[in-house]
């Protein structure tokens, strides 16, 4: 994804540890060398959680962005501090309802669009209850 | 300059956040066991629902409304705090960081400290903390700024109470804007002044608003007014800071665990199992800011008569020991407090309320020696540890002592709490 991280990761970890904790090195001095370069492992909170106060998660519930690759019970990941411009999937709401589209605006409409043929896209009427949620940056799917 | 960043109705704010059918509509969210009001929005204020009220007292004028009712749901709101004060920090910050300037003061309410800001900008700044964390968040809130703590509480209260005029910011930076906020602020409105202080100010001394108070000399706010704490309160008032900011990280002296029970408590057995319960809890706290506690004080609430159902006249009592050897093991507080409720409990009566103080608290490092009293040689810090990771990363006390019994009977009603949509995978808000 493109963007800056300008917050970090939810979860530090917990390898707050010093060379001489490293249990791996043993009396005759093997394993000493990988004890050098010990570091914390790939943490999916940094790929996925740009910026953590803002980021919120969320299960996916029926068909309508299959076309997008997201699929019933996926969980996708929402940052509510990103800015909604035509293309990005997002979490709209519509009087009172939450859900997710494709945004579109045009020079003078909005209109939230599915991606299955099952459902129509909406136009949204200057008179709804309408606000982006925030935007989907990444979907979790189980293959 | 001193600001207050206070959250419009929290709770109510939480539980709106993934309810937007519940926007515009009343609501409010109950406390413990589903016992009072503790939060409610400006529509539910409108409607004549008061704050502190009991529930069954007002459900019916509710249910009529249409007003969303929850429990307290704890686990978002914490989730949500934390979020409100990162985002802070994150705006609060420039190369000397912004962590110091950031006092959490409460779950829904942080002092900053704002002498980075220059005066021109103080307003502007306002309004982008309020918008950001508004967008970021999905949580609303109110900023007061002004000379000192006292008066920036001030202008955040008048700020909530004008909020489409004021678009919820409020700066005390010119000597009319202090004068015409504090002739619009009544003395039981002032943090600090309470409801018995205030009736005295306004029916003894004739004094209504602050502006009044500010008047009066600082020797007969030490006489009148609680001493040093007065003659601070009159101070502030004038622009003179006298309450500073505190170290976020300051470790706390005193570390409480207290709840209503669920349902009233009659015998031994669950009494004691709810207290090994918070007592678990309370060690929790203590290990997790690194101290050990060197006395332990268990207190119950009894209803004054064991028939009476409806008659709310409550009698505590509590009992305390002070520990040879400061510790912070679970299992050496329960040792000491197992035995206090037993001294505590009388048969017949109706128990509605426990709690667990752990107080003298020093750090874990330097316990001081009893000279009498061997130390005990492990301090089953590596038990500790384990049991503590494993609640944090599994959840739900995972790892309990049988000490607090596996029934949890007297837990606390949480009837209509909404999910935990922040903190757990299983109760995520589902988007069509």
């Amino acid at each position: 994804m493109d963007g800056e991280i300008f917050f970090g990761a939810a979860y530090r970890g917990t390898k707050q540890y010093t060379q001489h904790q490293v249990r791996t090195a043993s009396a005759t001095g093997f394993g000493a060398a990988t004890d050098d370069y010990a570091e914390r492992g790939i943490d999916l909170n940094e790929q996925l959680v740009r910026n953590k106060p803002a980021t919120f998660f969320m299960r996916v519930s029926g068909d309508a962005m299959v076309g997008a690759g997201i699929f019933d019970g996926d969980v996708v990941i929402v940052d509510r501090s990103l800015k909604p411009s035509t293309g990005k999937v997002v979490i709209a709401t519509l009087d009172g309802e939450m859900l997710i589209r494709r945004f579109e605006r045009t020079m003078n409409k909005i209109r939230l669009v599915p991606e299955t043929p099952k459902l129509a896209p909406i136009d949204v009427d200057l008179g709804a209850e309408f606000s982006v949620w925030g935007v989907v940056t990444y979907v979790i799917h189980a293959l | 300059m001193n600001g207050i960043v206070d959250c419009n109705s929290f709770y109510c704010s939480c539980e709106r956040l993934f309810r937007p059918d519940l926007w515009d509509r009343p609501v409010v969210v109950l406390s413990n066991n589903d016992g009072c009001i503790v939060s409610r929005t400006d529509e539910a204020k409108s409607l004549g629902v008061d704050m502190a009220v009991p529930y069954y007292q007002c459900r019916e004028v509710m249910e009529r409304h249409g007003v969303s009712v929850f429990s307290s749901n704890y686990h978002l709101y914490g989730d949500m705090s934390m979020r409100v004060m990162d985002t802070l920090r994150f705006l609060m910050d420039d190369e000397d960081g912004g962590h110091e300037r950031v006092e959490v003061y409460s779950v829904d309410e942080a002092f900053l400290d704002l002498r980075h800001i220059p005066a021109a900008q103080l307003h502007e700044f306002s309004l982008r903390l309020r918008t950001v964390v508004e967008e970021w968040t999905g949580i609303r809130v109110s900023v007061g700024v002004a000379s000192t703590k006292l008066l920036s509480k001030v202008a955040n209260k008048l700020a909530k109470k004008e909020k489409i005029k004021t678009n919820c910011v409020m700066v005390l930076d010119t000597e009319d804007a202090v004068f015409e906020a504090l002739q619009r602020t009544e003395v039981g409105d002032l943090w600090g002044i309470g409801r018995r202080y205030a009736v005295k100010l306004r029916d003894y001394y004739g004094i209504q608003n602050a502006w009044q108070l500010r008047q009066m000399p600082e020797e007969w706010a030490r006489k009148n007014l609680g001493g040093v704490v007065g003659v601070r309160l009159i101070k502030e008032l004038r622009g003179e800071p006298c309450i500073e900011m505190k170290d976020p990280l300051e470790q706390k002296k005193m570390i409480a665990t207290t709840r209503m029970f669920g349902t009233p408590v009659y015998d031994l057995q669950p009494l004691k199992e709810a207290v090994a319960t918070y007592t678990a809890r309370a060690a929790e706290k203590l290990r997790r800011q690194c101290s050990a506690a060197g006395s332990v004080d268990v207190f119950v609430v009894t209803s004054g008569d064991a028939s009476g159902q409806y008659e709310y006249d409550p009698h505590s009592d509590h009992r305390y020991s002070i520990l040879p050897n400061p510790s912070s093991v679970t299992h050496e507080l329960m040792r000491y407090v197992l035995p206090l409720v037993e001294q505590l409990y009388r048969p017949g009566m109706k128990y509605l309320k426990a709690g667990v103080i752990l107080g003298r608290l020093v750090p874990e490092g330097a316990i001081q020696g009893n000279l009498f009293v061997p130390a005990p040689e492990n301090r089953n810090g590596a038990l500790m540890d384990a049991i503590d990771n494993l609640n944090f990363s599994m959840r739900d006390d995972v790892v309990k002592y049988l000490a607090s019994g596996l029934t949890r009977n007297w837990k606390m009603r949480q009837e209509l709490r909404s999910r935990r949509f922040t903190t757990r995978w299983g109760e995520l808000h589902e988007v069509k």
